[in-house]
């Protein structure tokens, strides 16, 4: 065996101890998914919700939306959080320096006037232009903030300010919700009698193709588009298989910036939504549990499984792969932010598991998958074809379909969001061809997210929504 | 050489393994298709089963619910159909009419719901509740916990007793619930013993359960001793609803306790429960306090609050934190005329963030 064999064989084989390890890391999530999973149904069957939508002893919660460039359907989006079951509640718009009327359009509609306002800088914040309330008491709940642009973390850092309640829940203003979404999220605060629940995560779902009327989902339907329908699987895959194995095992480092609810206290303790990173969901999350740790406080971050979110999903690969740069380099930020905590014991099962998965699965693995490729391809090209390796390919593709299909497994045991069996069989379909069609472009956008992060290119990304209404023409 | 040798053979057998590896997952996605597809398939001939047996049982809890006797005695036989009776052998049909009667018997009372107890007896089914309260899986015990409690059977209440400090969180909330259910205030004894704690979820329950119920005067001094944090907790909570002045001491001395937890719900249920001193027992521990009680007590002070506290209330203006800056204006405000002068005219000496606190609060008194 010559020396340039022997090293073939090693990357060969590296790479293949490597997929070894995913698929144990994968068949584990699949078992503890499983797991709490049913635990939480069946804990949910004795929920009686009725009895948090009357109680006095709710936990006040307050609603963050940060909203830049979205008049087009603010006032629909506002009037659909206004109408949320939740006894205990207000709702914060955040109007991030829009160049749009956004603004203009919400003192319209709801009747607002600038109020004598003292905002509080608990966490440091870019200037407050003005605060608005509405004249008409049925709008009580609202309060709209105008502030000069700074970015998503930065108006959500203006709303934990701003908030008078104990928990605050941060979504994106054009998802839809659930109208019972706050009580189901409320809930997992008030089961933390030995250790603190500090924040609490809930499913977000792909609206792409759904009936949405007056703010409020009408009909569930599969996407009828190629992309976000391979995002519906991508979706399940990741909120019921991976979200739930690591809740299960209090190691949930990210809940999405689109809909999660937080300990105000903890947040303000540990200094806000960070400025400097595109990820600052997933990096909030992780500095709130890297505060407990430290303090040696009993803590959990709560996730529940039930569609609760409802979002649009990007339509083209321009838009996605956006979106998808922004991820990585977010993820990479966090990650190089608390590189302390790897393999660090004093930090549990985040600094033993959590953290490395993130690091070697969730950052290393497109940059292996690329070079894998890419190499394998040049030995093609050059007569060299290793068998073991194409093999070892196979094996990852058929690993991926795998863990797919398990997914929309769970899917139709637990929630079964698409009950015809046609629909079933197109997110199959979906399984079988996104390594091919799907996954190349999501391993590519992450490698230019590591390269826009070598080169210091931190923009957000513009993303541009089709909107519900827009959709429904569509469709 | 002997290197070599051994990497080839270890080569070789990771050749085999990797084969082995995608055979077995190969196999995997297709055992798990065909389980999936058999499912929905297998799924929808039961649906329409379950929809069979869902009449039928609809039909028999009708039966129950107007059955025209005015009074039922215990020997009273409602009529059951043959097919029904002989539906009773299945465990899947019996679950389902389970669930049926507690649904109607949540919703209704009265002579129908004694008529739906009356039905769950003649029929047997609190004997496999009893059973399943043996059965290793909690979600099985606390149902049937559950659906004894909701079916009023009460000469179970010293069995279910046992569970009220069950290790299973579900489990010990239903048997404390039960407990309520059907002693009301008395059912609260299980609070002397249990050593597990009482989430807030179990407490906002217990007291939606008691609200239903007259006040009682039942004894509570032993539980603001209690070990268990939570158990002084729901105590203090029932102090407040119930406004029992007479445990005023009691509250006091919960604001000396290690759990900032009761001291927090201590300092709340001062609120409704305080004397001329409350104020200055507050003041004394202020600053020993965490900012979230220290917020919590200066709420308080805004509601009891008088002229002694004024200058208490001013000095707070002079912390670094914003909100203890506002809390204290706002309750400066509403405590006296007194108390809204001397903000104004502390505004008057005081730096640019004290005036626009004053603002604020003039706007929120003027909404």
């Amino acid at each position: 065996m010559s020396w340039q064999t022997f090293i073939l064989h090693f990357f060969t084989y590296g790479i293949l101890l490597y997929s070894l390890i995913l698929l144990i890391c994968y068949v584990l999530i699949g078992a503890f998914s499983i797991s709490e999973t049913r635990s939480y149904l069946h804990k949910n069957s004795f929920t009686d919700y009725r009895l948090l939508a009357s109680s006095t002893e709710t936990p006040s919660m307050s609603i963050l939306a940060p909203a830049y460039n979205e008049g087009a359907n603010i006032i629909e989006n506002v009037r659909s959080l206004l109408s949320l079951h939740y006894n205990n509640l207000e709702v914060i718009i955040i109007n991030d320096g829009s160049k749009d009327d956004s603004l203009e359009k919400l003192i319209r509609a709801y009747d607002m006037y600038k109020v004598d306002f003292f905002v509080g800088q608990q966490v440091k914040t870019k200037p407050v232009r003005g605060v608005y309330k509405s004249y008409n008491p049925v709008y009580r709940k609202l309060i709209v903030i105008d502030k000069e642009n700074g970015g998503k973390a930065d108006a959500l850092n203006v709303g934990v300010n701003i908030a008078s309640n104990d928990y605050f829940v941060c979504i994106d203003v054009d998802c839809v919700l659930e109208q019972d979404a706050l009580l189901k999220l409320a809930k997992p605060f008030l089961e933390g009698a030995n250790q603190r629940v500090i924040a609490a995560g809930g499913v977000v779902r792909i609206a792409n193709s759904c009936v949405i009327e007056g703010g409020r989902l009408v009909k569930v339907n599969l996407p009828k588009q190629f992309l976000p329908r391979i995002q519906t699987l991508e979706y399940i895959r990741a909120f019921l298989l991976s979200r739930m194995a690591w809740t299960k095992l209090n190691g949930l480092l990210l809940i999405s910036g689109a809909f999660g609810a937080f300990d105000r206290e903890i947040v303000i303790n540990c200094g806000g939504y960070n400025t400097n990173t595109v990820g600052e969901d997933m990096e909030l999350v992780v500095r709130m549990r890297r505060y407990m740790e430290e303090r040696d406080e009993p803590y959990k971050v709560a996730f529940i499984p039930d569609p609760l979110c409802w979002t649009e999903a990007p339509s083209t690969f321009k838009i996605l792969g956006r979106q998808r740069n922004r991820w990585t380099r977010g993820t990479i930020e966090t990650l190089r932010f608390h590189k302390v905590m790897l393999f660090n014991p004093r930090y549990g099962i985040l600094g033993m598991l959590s953290y490395p998965y993130w690091l070697f699965f969730e950052f290393l693995a497109p940059i292996i998958e690329f070079f894998g490729t890419i190499g394998l391809i040049i030995y093609c090209f050059t007569y060299a074809i290793n068998w073991s390796a194409i093999l070892i390919m196979i094996g990852v593709l058929c690993m991926g379909i795998l863990y797919s299909i398990f997914a929309i497994m769970m899917e139709v045991l637990t929630y079964n969001q698409y009950k015809e069996r046609k629909d079933i069989l197109r997110l199959v379909g979906v399984a079988i061809l996104e390594p091919f069609i799907f996954h190349p472009f999501v391993v590519w956008s992450a490698i230019r997210g590591n390269i826009d992060l070598i080169r210091k290119r931190n923009s957000w990304g513009e993303m541009t929504r089709q909107g519900f209404a827009a959709e429904k023409k569509v469709s | 050489m002997v290197i070599k040798a051994y990497l080839l053979t270890s080569f070789n057998i990771a050749w085999h393994i990797q084969n082995i590896i995608l055979a077995g997952i190969i196999l995997l996605i297709l055992g798990l298709l065909v389980y999936m597809l058999s499912y929905m398939y297998f799924k929808s001939i039961y649906d329409k089963k379950f929809e069979k047996w869902s009449l039928i049982s609809d039909l028999l809890i009708r039966k129950a619910i107007f059955y025209d006797d005015d009074e039922i005695e215990d020997d009273t036989l409602i009529p059951v159909t043959a097919r029904a009776e002989k539906l009773m052998h299945n465990k899947y049909f019996r679950k389902l009419l389970v669930t049926e009667i507690i649904s109607a018997k949540k919703n209704i009372t009265g002579i129908s719901a004694d008529n739906l107890k009356h039905l769950y007896v003649q029929l047997g089914l609190e004997k496999y509740a009893l059973n399943n309260l043996t059965s290793s899986r909690w979600y099985i015990k606390a149902r049937a916990v559950q659906e004894l409690t909701i079916m009023d059977m009460k000469e179970f209440v010293d069995q279910l007793y046992s569970y009220t400090d069950d290790k299973n969180d579900l489990v010990r909330m239903e048997a404390q619930s039960a407990l309520v259910q059907f002693n009301g205030f008395d059912g609260l004894r299980f609070l002397d013993t249990i050593t597990y704690p009482i989430s807030n979820w179990q407490q906002i329950k217990l007291l939606q359960q008691l609200s239903h119920l007259p006040p009682s005067d039942i004894d509570m001094s032993i539980w603001f001793k209690s070990p268990n944090s939570s158990v002084i907790v729901l105590a203090l909570k029932l102090a407040r609803n119930y406004h029992r002045f007479e445990l005023h001491d009691d509250i006091i001395s919960c604001l000396d306790h290690s759990d900032p937890w009761v001291r927090f719900e201590a300092i709340q249920c001062l609120t409704e429960i305080y004397t001329d001193e409350t104020s200055d027992h507050l003041i004394s521990r202020f600053l020993n306090e965490i900012l979230k009680n220290q917020l919590a007590m200066i709420k308080v002070m805004q509601t009891i609050g008088t002229d002694r506290d004024v200058l208490f209330l001013l000095d707070l203006l002079t912390y670094d934190s914003d909100e203890i800056k506002i809390f204290a204006a706002r309750a400066l405000a509403q405590t006296s005329k007194n108390g809204l002068d001397s903000l104004l005219e502390y505004s008057g000496k005081a730096d640019q963030s004290i005036n626009e606190i004053v603002m604020h609060i003039k706007g929120e008194i003027a909404a």
